[in-house]
């Protein structure tokens, strides 16, 4: 009898330790026993009742022994990640395999020395938008309207722009030959250029006289935005002012606080944006007193689906706070917060971890299909316009800028 | 009892409790991970964590990674994920994906499940099986993603520029008397554009290219490039993934599709009104077997049809998804026990032979109807008979000789997966492996 009780007590004690150990990835994670793995371990082998590891692992273990050709199991392993982070449906969630991550942080990083010099794309090779006036390519003589037809003396024609760019990048101190086409004259123009470093100007004005409208293009949130904001304004100012064109078209965003600085301009002790994160926890940003300007003129806000982020925040609280009227495409829809977190081999996991409301509640977070497609999201501007692409448009230049002659023609109305 | 028996009990007891611990976790890292044993490095692993450390060498085996990745997902992310299998789901969906072969796809519950039902015949959309079928020219296994890239730096519109060669969605068989039939389309139509939008292909940039070395010859105005360029803009901003087209196409049995299909040199516009709509049953008249579906029960069918005859017609057309089990069985109805050829792979592993161990001695004269639409298991059927000298056939098949595993998965999606490739001839097995298919 006092055999059989120890025996009892023995048996129960090697099963408590057993389901001790068989928990332990749980108890370590500060989790309760998962049910679906204890389900599988009471020996149910169908297919069907896999848990979604065993899924994984058995189609990873399938596609690396019997698919046809022969994969690498590494990158196997990462296109399922991928798939996985994906599978949330959100853009910005994603899986940063090693060496896109890598890549990531460099281009963060990088400093690149230049010309300073805004280009197109043109059948010739690059358009010349516009030329930085404190930079070398200025100073040279290079014009908006000039068209780069070789660089270093290659020709550039039908080439991406992207390449472009990258050639005529280059260190600080070291010279580029360009050769551009100039309405007037029959033969290239070659400028020799000592590259320095660039400091991009992120507000850029014009004053257009016949409509006495002025434009502003805010190129993105940056720390001088907002003093670079003032200087452009008052600039405008020494003209008659009928109404103020805000360009945030291609804008990607930047910093919250400059976009709250810019909006303080606008109105004082305003939410400007809600943060709620998934414990319920919200945090709320306001503009400041003290900083209103008096904009005595009508304001449109134009926007493309490039806006995004901080551009849609200042251009949505403009429109939800009766400040501005916009005009263009739908913005990006880009109305989260990611937290980029490094994982053990070097690759990262970028995870929206809040999202943010805008001030009359609205929430505009893009959403897509399974190929990335859009379907929803961003700012509705109140007067859609499309950019006429075959008129060539330079952006600014309301001539062939089809979305500005319409911005002008909208905040004329107003008054 | 002795002192020293009670300690020898004691130790014993805890040296079976660390040994239940141990046993305990390991059997949870067999229950989480499948039934595969891991090496001991790799179950280390799953004692730490994922964040914990930074090391790039370090391997990160790959069910402790899902493992990881889904417990940080759910800790992080903005909304709580209740749903595991569709994480699960997703990376299988990225891991079929990146093998970028047409044959080998991820299909969600709803397509999956009309896979199914096209597999028994019964259909929905237009009444037509349509696959990704690379465009003449390019050999099978190419098109994958990243085999194949653009060679020069050329090409404006950046999306053309990046797009490699991609198959072109096909119809590679029609339901008779289907809405598809009806309107008119055939098989071997390649689906040009649904409901006006425009369906991603390559001959766009083809056409770019050509006209970019025109312009540069002076053959061709700026002004016809630009014109060019805008046709593709407008194309390329309505453009539809050819997998979604074939949703539309084959999904659903309500709403009227405009369709465009390029045949020959020419295009095609139809309306089609999706339905539902089934292949023929099978049927013999006289000499004549009209549709022999390679379903569990058609050997005995077929061995029935060929009982007393002294020639017979097998149409073999329409015939696209049929099981390679059931197509062996028929075969043994028809031809001697052997090796028919087999199945190779490019994993450098040996090929399948396919061999039947029992056989007919005699057989009548076989004729096949072949066309385009004798795809897979017919296709197989077709070339072990015709390359043996036991069958006749019409026209060349469809070119679709792989072999084909389906794996359901736990949330009613699932994925096709090429394993191997059928031969009629296994003589070099090594050298063909190297050299890939032709």
């Amino acid at each position: 009898m006092k055999f059989l009780r120890s025996s009892l007590i023995a048996i129960l004690g090697i099963g408590i330790c057993f389901i001790f150990g068989f928990s332990w990835r749980d108890v370590q994670h500060g989790e309760t026993p998962s049910k679906r793995s204890l389900a599988a371990l009471v020996g149910v082998k169908d297919t069907s009742s896999l848990t979604p590891e065993q899924a994984f692992r058995e189609a990873y273990n399938r596609i690396l022994g019997s698919y046809i050709r022969t994969v690498k199991p590494i990158d196997l392993k990462y296109s399922g990640m991928q798939g996985l982070m994906a599978s949330l449906g959100d853009p910005h969630t994603m899986f940063l395999a090693p060496r896109i991550a890598q890549e990531f942080s460099d281009q963060t990083r990088a400093n690149f020395g230049g010309v300073g010099a805004k280009l197109s794309p043109d059948p010739l090779g690059a358009r010349i938008s516009s030329v930085f006036e404190d930079g070398p390519a200025y100073a040279s003589g290079l014009r908006g309207g000039d068209v780069i037809i070789a660089v270093n003396g290659l020709p550039v024609g039908s080439k991406p722009l992207e390449g472009i760019v990258e050639k005529i990048k280059g260190p600080e101190g070291t010279k580029v030959k360009l050769s551009v086409m100039r309405k007037g004259h029959d033969k290239p123009l070659v400028f020799n250029i000592k590259r320095a470093r660039i400091i991009t100007p992120t507000v850029e004005s014009k004053y257009f006289p016949d409509s006495k409208v002025g434009w502003l293009a805010v190129g993105s949130f940056s720390e001088p935005t907002a003093t670079q904001f003032d200087k452009e304004i008052s600039k405008l100012e020494r003209n008659e002012m009928k109404g103020l064109v805000i360009d945030l078209r291609g804008n990607p965003g930047g910093l919250l606080t400059t976009a709250v600085d810019m909006l303080s301009r606008f109105v004082e002790n305003k939410v400007v944006v809600t943060m709620k994160f998934r414990d319920g926890r919200e945090e709320a940003a306001r503009t400041y007193p003290g900083s209103l300007h008096p904009f005595n003129y009508p304001i449109v806000a134009l926007v493309n689906e490039d806006s995004a982020s901080a551009a849609e925040i200042f251009s949505g609280c403009l429109r939800d706070y009766g400040r501005a009227t916009l005009v263009g495409t739908h913005s990006y829809g880009k109305a989260s917060v990611q937290n980029v977190i490094p994982l053990v081999d070097s690759s990262s996991a970028k995870i929206t971890i809040a999202r943010y409301y805008l001030p009359m509640g609205s929430y505009i977070g893009r959403k897509v299909d399974d190929d990335g497609v859009y379907l929803s999201g961003g700012l509705e501007p109140t007067v859609k316009v499309d950019l006429d692409l075959d008129a060539d448009p330079i952006m600014g230049d309301p001539k062939s800028d089809n979305q500005l002659r319409k911005a002008i023609e909208v905040v004329l109305s107003k008054k | 009892m002795s002192p020293n028996s009670k300690s020898l009990f004691v130790s014993l007891g805890v040296v079976v409790a660390a040994g239940s611990v141990v046993v305990g976790s390991y059997v949870r890292d067999r229950v989480d991970l499948g039934m595969r044993t891991l090496p001991n490095s790799q179950r280390d692993f799953s004692m730490q964590s994922l964040v914990a450390s930074r090391d790039p060498d370090q391997q990160v085996p790959e069910g402790d990674f899902f493992y990881e990745l889904t417990r940080l997902v759910k800790r992080e992310y903005v909304e709580p994920i209740t749903d595991d299998q569709k994480l699960a789901s997703g990376a299988v969906r990225g891991m079929v994906g990146s093998l970028g072969d047409p044959s080998s796809l991820f299909m969600d519950k709803s397509e999956f499940t009309a896979f199914l039902n096209s597999r028994e015949g019964k259909y929905e959309g237009i009444g037509a099986e349509l696959a990704l079928v690379n465009p003449a020219g390019i050999p099978s296994g190419a098109a994958g993603r990243g085999n194949l890239q653009p060679t020069d730096e050329g090409g404006a519109e950046e999306m053309m520029a990046t797009m490699p060669k991609i198959p072109r969605l096909t119809l590679v068989a029609v339901v008779p008397g289907g809405p598809a039939d009806k309107a008119g389309l055939k098989v071997g139509d390649m689906v040009y554009s649904v409901d006006d939008h425009w369906l991603v292909n390559s001959d766009l940039l083809d056409r770019f290219r050509a006209a970019q070395i025109d312009w540069a010859a002076k053959k061709i105005t700026l002004r016809d490039l630009n014109k060019l360029r805008k046709e593709i803009r407008t194309k390329t901003d309505r453009a539809l993934l050819p997998l979604r087209a074939k949703d539309r196409l084959m999904l659903g049995t309500t709403g009227t599709l405009k369709v465009t299909v390029d045949r020959a040199k020419s295009q095609l516009t139809v309306n089609i009104t999706r339905g539902t709509s089934s292949m023929p049953n099978w049927s013999v008249k006289g000499d004549h077997v009209d549709y022999l579906p390679f379903t569990p029960g058609a050997a005995d069918r077929l061995k029935d049809a060929l009982q007393g005859k002294k020639e017979v017609t097998l149409d073999l057309r329409n015939n696209v998804l049929g099981e390679v089990s059931v197509m062996r069985d028929c075969l043994a109805t028809i031809a001697p026990a052997g090796t028919y050829g087999g199945f190779i792979n490019q994993r450098g592993t040996k090929p399948t032979p396919l061999t039947l161990t029992k056989g007919v001695s005699s057989h009548p004269k076989i004729h096949l109807i072949t066309d385009f639409s004798t795809r897979g298991a017919a296709e197989m059927f077709a070339l072990a008979l015709t390359s043996n000298g036991l069958a006749t056939m019409t026209q060349p098949t469809g070119n679709q000789r792989k072999l084909i595993d389906i794996i359901k998965l736990p949330d009613g999606s699932g994925y096709t997966l090429a394993t191997g490739e059928y031969r009629t001839k296994l003589s070099v097995p090594t050298a063909t492996a190297k050299k890939g298919v032709k």
